[in-house]
C-alpha cells in the first residue's frame, strides 16, 4: 500500500466517522420531528409544524454538501424556493388565498406551512432520518469501528492470547482498506435518499398510497382541530360568564383571538373538502360619532373619550355579528360531531389494521402472545376470526375517509358559512367597495381626459385661431408669409386630430364601438408588436361596460407582455360558460409577474371587480405567464352581420 | 366621373361634395345612412363611391358593411372608405377579395385636396389607396415575418409605397429612382411573393394582401 493510499484510507475513515455521526444526529432530529409533528398533526397545534422541518434542513443539507464534496457525487438541493413575505395591498391589509388580513403573521405563517408541507423534499428528509440509521450509519461507521475495535482488541488482549495482536491489526487494516469503498457506497446510498426525484411518471400504486396517506393525515389534523375547539369553547364560556359579571373588557379580544380556528377550518374546508366557506365576519368599525358637546355616542350611550367609544363600537360589532355566536356554537358542538365522525373513521382504520389484524397475523405466523389478555384482537373468542373483521373495518374506514372528509367540509359550512343575512351584509360591503373603486377610476379617467383636452387639442385649436387671425391680417400685405402660416395652421389641425384620435382610442376604442369585443381584441392583436393568436368561442356580445372592461384588461395584459415580460408570442382565448365570460391570456415571456406588486394588475382587478369579475394569475419565474379573467355577465345575440 | 358620397355629418358631406364637384366629379348621390348607400350603390352603379365607415342607423360600421355588400354584388366596384381612424382589421376586409378598386384613408387626408382627389381617381381606375398609417403599422409588425424577410430594404420601401397605391412613376419620384428601376423592384417583389398573374393592378393588390397575410 502506498503512502498516498494509506492517507486516502485514513481520510475516508475520518469522513466515514463524520458521516455516521451526522446520521446519528439525524436520529436526534427525528426525535425532534416526532416531538413537534405528532402533537402538531394529532392535536391540531399547527403552529408547531414548521419548527422541526426548518431546523432539520441544515443537517440534511450538510450531508448533501459533504457527500458532493467528498465523493464527487453531487446531490442537488431539492427544496422549493422560500415564498416571499406577504406584501400589504394599498389599504395596508395582507391578502392570502382570497381573504385579507390585518396583520401579516397569519398569511406569512400559512404560506410558510404550505411551502414546507407541500414540498416533497420535507418528506425526503424525514425518510432519510428514519431509514439512514439502519443502513447508512453502519455503512459509514464500519471502517472506524473496525479500526477502533481492532486496536482495542490488540491492546487489551495482547498479554493473554498470542493471536490478539495480529487479529487486531488485521481488523484495523481491513477497516482502513474498506474505508474508501464504503464511503463511496454511503454516498450512493445518501444520494438515493436525498436527491430530488427525477422527473417522470410516478407509479399508480405509489400515487394511490400517497393519496390515502394524505387523506389520513388530513383527517387526523381535522380531528386534532376539533378537539382543540374544546378548550377554546371552555374559555369562551368563562369569558361569557365574566362578561355577565361585568368584566366587559375581556370579550372583544377573546372573540377576535379565537377566530383563527374557525377561519382555519373555513380555509381547510375549501382546500381539503372542496367546499368553499367564505368568511362571514363584518369587517369594519365605523368611526365613533362625535357630538357637538364633545362626547362620543355609541347607540344610546355617551362616552367621554374616543378610545372607549371605539372600544364599545367594536364590542357592538362583535356581539351583533351573528357569525360570533355561530362560531361559539360551533366551538361547542364540533368536538362532538367532528370528533365522533373523524375519530370513528380513524379508529376503524387504526383498530382494524393493528388491533385486529396484527394479533391474528401473529397467531397465523406461529407467534404466541403470552400476555393472556385478549381485550383486542379476538372476535367471538377467535383471534383468527378477527382477521376478516379487522380487514373489513380497515377497508370500511378507508372507503369512508373521503366521504367523511367531504362531510366534515359540509358540517363546517353548516355553521361557519355566512347566513343569508351575513351574505347580504358582505355583499353590500363588497358593492360599496367596488362602487367607490369604480367612481374613483371614473373620476380619475375624466380628469385625465379633461387634462389631455385642455393641454392638447384645445390649445392647438386656440393657436390655430390666432394663426388664422394673423393670416387674415397678412393676406394682402404679405401673401408669402400668409401662405407659410396657413401651412402651419393645417399642420396644427392635423396634430389636433391625431391627439383627439388617440384620446378617443383611450376612452373607447373605435373598433370596440363598431364591432364589439371580439373584433376589438383581434384588432388589438394586429396592432401589438407580438405574434398574437386570438381564439373565440362566444355566441354573442356581453353588455357594453363589460366589453369595455374586458377589452382594456386584455390590452393591459398584452402591453405588459410586450413591455415587461419580453414575450415573443401570446394567445388570447375568449369563451363563455356558466354565465361567465372567460378570457385566458398567455405569453411566453420570462414570467415572475407578482399580482400583489404590479399596480397595473391591481388596477385590472379593481376594474373587473366592479362587475364581480376575478383575475387569476400564474406566472412562475421563467414563464409562461397565464392570466385568467372571469366576469359574470349575460350574452346578447349578435346583430346579424357579415363575416 | 360619377360619384356616390356617403357621410352622415352635414358639414363634411357638403364640403366633400363641393371638393369633388370642383375637381370635375359628378356627385350623383350624397346619402347619410347605410341602407341608402347600399341602394344608391346598387341602383346607380357609380364610377366610384366615397364612404364613411360609421353611418346611421347603428352608428357602427354600417358604411363599411354596405360597401362590402355592394362589392360582393358587383365585384370590383370602386370604393374609397374614409374613417376617423384606421384599423388593419378593416383594411384586410376591404382587400380580402383580391380585386382592385379599394381605398381606405383617414379623414385627415381630405385636408390635402390634390392628394385626396388623386386617391379617388386611382380607386376609380381600379387601383388602390391605402393610408400610410395602415402601412406603417404593417411595416412595424411584419418586419420579422417569413415572406417579408425575403425582401430587401429597398424592395420593402417600394412595396410600402405600392401599398399606398402609388404608380411606378410616383414611387420613383419619392425614392429618387428611375421608373424602370422601380419596375425591376416591383417585378422582383412579385417574384419573391410568388405572384405570377398578368394584370399588373391586381398583382399590386395581391402583393399587399400577401403583405397583410404574411404574419
Amino acid at each position: 500500500m502506498t503512502t498516498k493510499g494509506v492517507r486516502g484510507s485514513a481520510v475516508a475513515l475520518v469522513r466515514g466517522l463524520a458521516l455516521a455521526g451526522l446520521g446519528l444526529a439525524g436520529v436526534v432530529s427525528l426525535a425532534l420531528h416526532l416531538a413537534f409533528l405528532v402533537p402538531g398533526f394529532g392535536l391540531g397545534l399547527i403552529f408547531l409544524l414548521p419548527l422541526p422541518i426548518l431546523a432539520g434542513r441544515p443537517l440534511t443539507n450538510l450531508v448533501r454538501r459533504l457527500t458532493g464534496a467528498w465523493s464527487g457525487l453531487p446531490v442537488a438541493t431539492p427544496y422549493r424556493p422560500r415564498p416571499p413575505a406577504p406584501v400589504p395591498d394599498a389599504d395596508g391589509r395582507y391578502p392570502h388565498v382570497n381573504r385579507l388580513y390585518r396583520r401579516p403573521w397569519f398569511p406569512a405563517f400559512m404560506t410558510q406551512l404550505d411551502w414546507l408541507l407541500g414540498d416533497p423534499a420535507s418528506y425526503r428528509d424525514l425518510g432519510w432520518m428514519i431509514v439512514n440509521p439502519l443502513l447508512g450509519v453502519p455503512l459509514a461507521g464500519l471502517p472506524a469501528a473496525l479500526v477502533g475495535a481492532g486496536g482495542w482488541y490488540a491492546v487489551s488482549q495482547a498479554g493473554r492470547h498470542w493471536w490478539a495482536v495480529p487479529v487486531g491489526v488485521a481488523a484495523a487494516l481491513a477497516g482502513l482498506a474498506v474505508a474508501p469503498a464504503l464511503v463511496a457506497l454511503h454516498a450512493r446510498w445518501t444520494r438515493l435518499l436525498l436527491r430530488p426525484p427525477s422527473p417522470g411518471p410516478v407509479g399508480r400504486v405509489r400515487r394511490w398510497y400517497a393519496r390515502q396517506l394524505l387523506l389520513l393525515v388530513r383527517l387526523l389534523a381535522l380531528l386534532g382541530l376539533s378537539l382543540l375547539a374544546l378548550p377554546l369553547a371552555m374559555v369562551s364560556v368563562v369569558g361569557l360568564l365574566a362578561y355577565g359579571l361585568g368584566l366587559v373588557v375581556v370579550l372583544p379580544p377573546l372573540i377576535e383571538n379565537f377566530r383563527w380556528l374557525p377561519e382555519l377550518r373555513r380555509t381547510l374546508a375549501g382546500r381539503w373538502s372542496g367546499i368553499d366557506v367564505p368568511s362571514p365576519y363584518l369587517s369594519r368599525d365605523e368611526v365613533p360619532h362625535r357630538r357637538p358637546d364633545g362626547r362620543y355616542q355609541v347607540g344610546s350611550a355617551l362616552y367621554r373619550t374616543e378610545r372607549w367609544a371605539a372600544y364599545n363600537l367594536r364590542l357592538r360589532r362583535l356581539t351583533r355579528d351573528r357569525a360570533t355566536w355561530r362560531d361559539f356554537l360551533w366551538l361547542l358542538v364540533d368536538p362532538i360531531v367532528g370528533g365522533l365522525s373523524l375519530g370513528a373513521t380513524l379508529a376503524a382504520i387504526g383498530y382494524g389494521l393493528f388491533g385486529l389484524l396484527v394479533p391474528g397475523l401473529s397467531v397465523l405466523a406461529g407467534v404466541r402472545s403470552d400476555g393472556g389478555t385478549d381485550w383486542y384482537g379476538a372476535v367471538a373468542g377467535s383471534t383468527v376470526a378477527a382477521i376478516p373483521v379487522g380487514l373489513a373495518l380497515a377497508v370500511l374506514g378507508l372507503v369512508a375517509a373521503p366521504v367523511v372528509l367531504r362531510g366534515n367540509g359540509r358540517w363546517t359550512a353548516l355553521l361557519l358559512a355566512p347566513t343569508a343575512r351575513a351574505q347580504l351584509a358582505l355583499r353590500v360591503q363588497r358593492l360599496t367597495e367596488t362602487r367607490s373603486d369604480a367612481t374613483d377610476t371614473q373620476a380619475a379617467e375624466l380628469r385625465r381626459i379633461e387634462r389631455d383636452l385642455h393641454d392638447g387639442a384645445q390649445a392647438r385649436l386656440v393657436a390655430m385661431g390666432i394663426n388664422l387671425g394673423n393670416i387674415e391680417h397678412l393676406l394682402d400685405r404679405d401673401p408669402q408669409a400668409a401662405r407659410a402660416l396657413l401651412a402651419q395652421a393645417r399642420e396644427a389641425s392635423a396634430k389636433a386630430l391625431t391627439e383627439l384620435r388617440d384620446l378617443v382610442r383611450g376612452i373607447h376604442p373605435p373598433v370596440l364601438a363598431e364591432r364589439g369585443l371580439v373584433d376589438a381584441v383581434r384588432a388589438l392583436a394586429l396592432d401589438i408588436p407580438l405574434r398574437t393568436e386570438v381564439t373565440v368561442a362566444l355566441a354573442g356580445r356581453p353588455e357594453a361596460p363589460v366589453e369595455s372592461a374586458a377589452y382594456f384588461a386584455v390590452s393591459e395584459l398584452l402591453t405588459n407582455a410586450v413591455k415587461h415580460a419580453r414575450a415573443t408570442r401570446a394567445t388570447v382565448a375568449l369563451s363563455y360558460a356558466g354565465g361567465r365570460l372567460r378570457i385566458v391570456v398567455t405569453d411566453d415571456g420570462r414570467g415572475g409577474a407578482e399580482p400583489a406588486r404590479g399596480s397595473g394588475l391591481r388596477g385590472l382587478e379593481r376594474r373587473l371587480g366592479t362587475f364581480d369579475g376575478v383575475v387569476e394569475m400564474s406566472s412562475p419565474p421563467g414563464g409562461p405567464t397565464t392570466v385568467i379573467l372571469e366576469v359574470p355577465c349575460a350574452l346578447f345575440s349578435p346583430r346579424t352581420s357579415i363575416s | 366621373m360619377r360619384v356616390v358620397l356617403a357621410e352622415d355629418l352635414y358639414l363634411l358631406r357638403d364640403g366633400l361634395s363641393r371638393m369633388l364637384t370642383a375637381h370635375g366629379f359628378d356627385v350623383v348621390a350624397a346619402v347619410e345612412t347605410g341602407p341608402e348607400l347600399l341602394e344608391a350603390l346598387l341602383g346607380m352603379r357609380p364610377d366610384v363611391a366615397v364612404v364613411d365607415v360609421r353611418l346611421p342607423p347603428t352608428q357602427t360600421d354600417e358604411g363599411l358593411q354596405a360597401a362590402l355588400a355592394a362589392r360582393r354584388e358587383v365585384p370590383g366596384m370602386p370604393v374609397l372608405v374614409l374613417s376617423q381612424h384606421v384599423e388593419q382589421l378593416y383594411a384586410r376586409e376591404l382587400l380580402a377579395d383580391g380585386t382592385g378598386g379599394v381605398g381606405y384613408l383617414l379623414k385627415d387626408r381630405v385636408f390635402n385636396a390634390e392628394q385626396f382627389i388623386d386617391a379617388v381617381r386611382r380607386v376609380a381606375g381600379g387601383g388602390m389607396a391605402m393610408d400610410p398609417d395602415v402601412i406603417a403599422k404593417l411595416l412595424a409588425r411584419s418586419s420579422r415575418d417569413a415572406p417579408m424577410t425575403r425582401l430587401t430594404p429597398r424592395e420593402r420601401e417600394v412595396l410600402e409605397l405600392m401599398a399606398e397605391g402609388r404608380s411606378n412613376s410616383a414611387i420613383g419620384q419619392r425614392l429618387f429612382l428611375s421608373e424602370s428601376a422601380v419596375g425591376k423592384h416591383t417585378a422582383s417583389i412579385f417574384g419573391k411573393l410568388d405572384l405570377t398573374q398578368s394584370d399588373d393592378d391586381n398583382r399590386r393588390v395581391l402583393a399587399v394582401l400577401a403583405y397583410l397575410n404574411g404574419m
